[in-house]
């Protein structure tokens, strides 16, 4: 009788095995099969290097070295402590800070934990000779960014960091990822989608030990595209050399096609201590109150001084509110209302020839209320002022023109004389940028076209300067054009001109100095010209911020220019 | 019925088959001379086993009885020299060595214990074969049994073997409800087992007591004492309806799975065979045990019945037991599955316990 319930018993138990196994295999099989996937198939990453930055004649400015990181597969070591301890010792590394990578950076026993990254190579070699003692040690090398030039053209290149949240969201959609290396500002952000590598991956097959035992499928990372630039190394190192330990930019460009052949912007930074990742050195750039991550060149928005006369000027003669006989007296200074306007200096009668060489203030502030503050407005407008040039380059600033309307609406004020006295002299509420005012200067220099500037010259090989937007002619008089050129020239040929140190130059340069007037510490410098005067080529301007007067720019200027002739940097004769 | 030993035999040749084809797929991929004889051993032993089989189902059951008490002693002698003479494999000291083979004495035990206990709760006389048990005291009904097996229990505890020691405990309680030991009983007993777990907890290893603790919770361990039960999970469940197909099951050839060719071959056999195969071989295994409980049921012969009944229970609790292990659903105890898993001992003694039952049925029908 009691045999019977050994039987219920049997089936019972068999029922709840099978049930166990329906379970397990049924119910659950997609979870083991991928948990069984995951066991024996391994995804080794494999990266591609990052395409390169080269200069317009092919120079490599930005390139690709092989770096060294330490990783520890947990699974092939039993004495982690020992292992780290060792490795602190060659790395001379803190034993504690190993560790708690360590710790931190498990996730499973096979997968490789980086614990030091971008060692020196002699302790990888070091590493790498002691691979028997060291059990799970791997020496990984991995393709980091090299700036063989330093800080050169940083501004204009960007640097590389992990990407950060805002960038993520904005990214996402592109198949970027956390912990991606990104470019941050420059041509690395702009053209990142370029220059970023593919990576690739190796999908093979382990045993329980992590050991291969065959390659299940590989696809081949791919490397970044390279870009060309429009620059000129060796006239961007000139530049460079010439600017270092002041706080300004300087740009050069060729004023027919927007070219940029040189663009600096100091104080600079080294875009090697983003791939080193030393904190320290890290927030100190960020924290410096100079701003060197900033591209003042573009970025930087200042007010135009008096190189925004040539502004004035246009517009005068262009609208027959003044023509080229038409003299004012510069007596020092005028009154405006009840507020009275000084010149720099006393200029006896001048013209607008004469105005221009010796950058009189009285004669603009006349021709200025002459022809109205709309008008200026509507001009610097037309010269390409208040929006971004829309050079290839992230974060470019517009700048600011004020007019009379925008006053009203925004500040609830009149607009007064004085201001448009102000406006007229390049103060006030204006803010340039200094490609802003290198793209005015092409102007003159190209006879009257609006070019587009840009930094690149070619991706992978492709030239997409023909995609470049085309220049816009102005329409502008020829005479005026003309008029304006020859009062350019005699600024630096007169004597009295306020750019006369550059006459000394073997190359005729042309040109408009500006000293602009803050509210505390020293006058910003411009200088914006062309050169040669008759066939101009290039297209230059310094800009140094509490520079001093304009003298210091034209100084550097022609520091600079000096340096191109003398190393036959540009091929001036075209 | 005259076949019922055919049936018996033709089921366990299959079975051993299967698993020597699992021992094959088990051992294929590792290096070493070793590991490539390991299947052809096991062919060897199954053949021993046969033949075992085919003695002792020719052999009266009965004469069994009388040597009882030799077999009993045989069995305390067999444990105590392991303590002396044995070597530790894995970290438990169970095996004596003689010659090349290394015989597991606990193995034999359950077996010899099935026997002593059949003959207790039986008694000689085939006339009056009405169990006296009712009459028992509590003494005589639990207390003495439960001495005489406490006994090589405690023995094989110590070596340590868990598994053999829960097989007989076990097959212990399945005869005492047999044998119509009252129920309250056999509660009480089940009770003061119950109650005395935190004492023995305390006698545990504490390779043991990780094991246990594991089993409540895989996850605490993934690494150490949990490994091998997620692994097996992960064997089992990725199997898939089909199987990955001999050879190729990716958890066992790439020797995630430890241990399987002896106590995580049925994690190995379900990865490769699927879902199809495991269900194949839960039938196999239900049908063998259903035709030891058929036997006993058919049995007139207490002795017979007893013994009968305690080989299916020792068969069918270490199907359970180990099944159950490799599918997260018991805790790890070093217990093979009969039939399948490698190793000589287990083999023979789950032969002869078969051709003890092919036996007992032939026996029956002589009268």
């Amino acid at each position: 009788m009691r045999t019977k319930f050994f039987g219920f018993i049997l089936t019972f138990i068999f029922l709840l095995l099978i049930l166990g196994i329906l379970n397990l295999n049924v119910f659950q099989g997609n979870k083991y099969q991928e948990l069984s996937k995951k066991n024996y198939v391994r995804l080794l990453p494999q990266v591609g290097a990052r395409g390169r930055i080269l200069d317009r004649k092919n120079s490599i400015i930005v390139d690709n070295k092989l770096c060294y990181d330490v990783m520890i597969v947990p699974q092939e070591t039993s004495k982690v402590d020992q292992v780290l301890m060792s490795v602190s010792r060659i790395l001379e590394m803190d034993f504690r800070e190993l560790k708690e990578k360590f710790r931190k950076g498990y996730t499973a026993p096979f997968a490789p934990i980086a614990i030091a990254q971008n060692i020196d190579v002699a302790k990888a070699v070091t590493l790498e000779e002691l691979k028997f003692e060291l059990s799970g040690v791997v020496i990984q090398p991995r393709p980091i960014r090299s700036y063989p030039y330093g800080r050169l053209a940083c501004h204009a290149i960007g640097y590389l960091n992990e990407i950060d949240r805002w960038r993520l969201t904005k990214l996402e959609d592109y198949g970027y990822k956390t912990k991606d290396i990104v470019g941050f500002g420059g041509v690395e952000e702009k053209y990142d989608y370029y220059l970023r590598q593919e990576e690739g991956g190796l999908s093979v097959e382990v045993d329980h030990r992590g050991k291969l035992r065959r390659v299940l499928a590989l696809r081949p990372p791919q490397s970044g595209k390279d870009i060309q630039l429009t620059l000129d190394l060796k006239v961007q190192k000139a530049v460079d050399q010439n600017l270092v330990d002041r706080k300004g930019s300087v740009i050069i460009m060729d004023p027919y096609t927007g070219e940029i052949i040189a663009m600096a912007s100091f104080p600079n930074f080294n875009p090697a201590v983003f791939v080193d990742r030393s904190a320290t050195s890290f927030n100190n750039l960020l924290g410096d109150p100079d701003a060197p991550l900033v591209n003042r060149a573009i970025t930087g928005v200042y007010p135009a001084g008096s190189v925004f006369k040539l502004i004035v000027a246009t517009a005068g003669l262009e609208t027959g509110k003044i023509n080229t006989a038409k003299t004012f007296l510069c007596s020092g200074s005028i009154k405006i209302g009840n507020m009275e306007f000084a010149c720099w200096d006393t200029h006896g009668p001048q013209n607008l020839f004469a105005a221009i060489t010796h950058s009189c203030n009285i004669f603009f502030y006349r021709t200025g209320l002459l022809v109205g503050a709309q008008t200026i407005h509507d001009y610097a407008l037309k010269f390409g002022f208040s929006r971004p040039t829309g050079i290839n380059l992230p974060y470019e600033a517009g700048g600011f023109v004020p007019s009379p309307l925008w006053k009203r609406i925004y500040r609830f004020k009149s607009w007064f004389d004085g201001d448009t006295a102000n406006l007229s002299i390049g103060q006030g509420d204006l803010l340039v940028t200094p490609l802003q005012i290198t793209r005015m200067m092409a102007v003159f220099a190209n006879q009257g076209s609006l070019v587009t500037p840009y930094i690149i010259k070619a991706i992978d090989g492709m030239d997409i300067s023909l995609a470049q937007q085309k220049s816009t002619n102005l329409h502008i008089n020829p005479s005026t054009i003309d008029y304006i050129r020859q009062a350019l020239r005699n600024v630096v040929q007169d004597p009295a001109g306020t750019a006369h140190i550059l006459s000394i130059l073997e190359v005729q340069v042309s040109g408009k100095t500006g000293t602009v007037q803050v509210s505390r510490g020293q006058p910003h410098a411009w200088f914006v010209g062309f050169f040669p005067y008759k066939k101009p080529r290039f297209v230059i301007c310094v800009f140094l911020e509490h520079g001093g007067s304009g003298q210091t720019a034209c100084l550097l200027a022609r520091q600079i220019i000096e340096e191109i002739i003398k190393e036959k940097l540009l091929d001036l004769q075209g | 019925m005259r076949n019922t030993g055919l049936i018996i035999l033709l089921i366990a040749i299959l079975i051993t088959s299967i698993g020597i084809l699992t021992i094959y797929s088990s051992t294929y991929q590792r290096e070493g001379k070793l590991w490539q004889v390991i299947y052809k051993r096991q062919i060897f032993w199954v053949i021993l086993g046969i033949i075992l089989f085919l003695i002792v189902s020719n052999f009266n059951y009965r004469r069994l009885w009388d040597w009882t008490f030799f077999l009993y002693a045989l069995a305390l002698f067999l444990l105590l020299l392991v303590f002396v003479l044995g070597i530790t494999r894995l970290g438990a000291q169970r095996w004596l060595k003689i010659g090349w083979f290394n015989f597991q004495p606990s193995e034999l035990t359950k077996l010899i214990m099935v026997i002593f206990l059949a003959r207790y709760f039986s008694r000689k006389s085939v006339d009056s074969f009405s169990m006296l048990v009712n009459k028992f005291g509590i003494l005589r009904a639990l207390i003495l049994p439960f001495i005489f097996v406490a006994i090589p229990i405690g023995l094989i505890m110590e070596q340590p073997d868990l598994g053999s020691a829960a097989t007989i405990l076990f097959v212990l309680i399945a005869m005492l409800y047999l044998s119509g030991v009252r129920l309250r009983y056999i509660v009480i007993f089940l009770l003061i087992l119950v109650l005395s777990l935190p004492i023995l907890w305390q006698f545990l290893r504490d390779y043991q007591k990780d094991r246990l603790s594991v089993f409540l919770n895989p996850n605490i361990d993934p690494l150490g004492a949990g490994y091998t039960v997620i692994q097996s999970k992960i064997a089992i469940g990725s199997g898939g309806f089909f199987g990955k197909g001999w050879l190729s099951g990716t958890q066992s050839q790439l020797h995630f799975l430890p241990e399987s060719h002896t106590d995580f071959i049925f994690a190995n056999f379900a990865e490769e065979w699927g879902f199809l195969g495991s269900i194949a071989l839960l039938l196999l295994y239900y049908f063998l045990i259903r035709q030891g409980i058929a036997i006993s049921q058919r049995t007139s012969d207490p002795f017979g019945k007893f013994l009968a009944l305690g080989i299916s229970v020792m068969l069918g609790i270490q199907i359970f037991i180990n099944i159950a292990m490799n599918m997260g659903l018991a805790p790890v105890v070093g217990l093979p599955l009969p039939l399948m898993s490698y190793g000589g001992s287990s083999i023979l003694v789950t032969f002869i316990s078969l051709g003890i039952l092919a036996n007992i049925d032939k026996t029956r029908n002589v009268f």
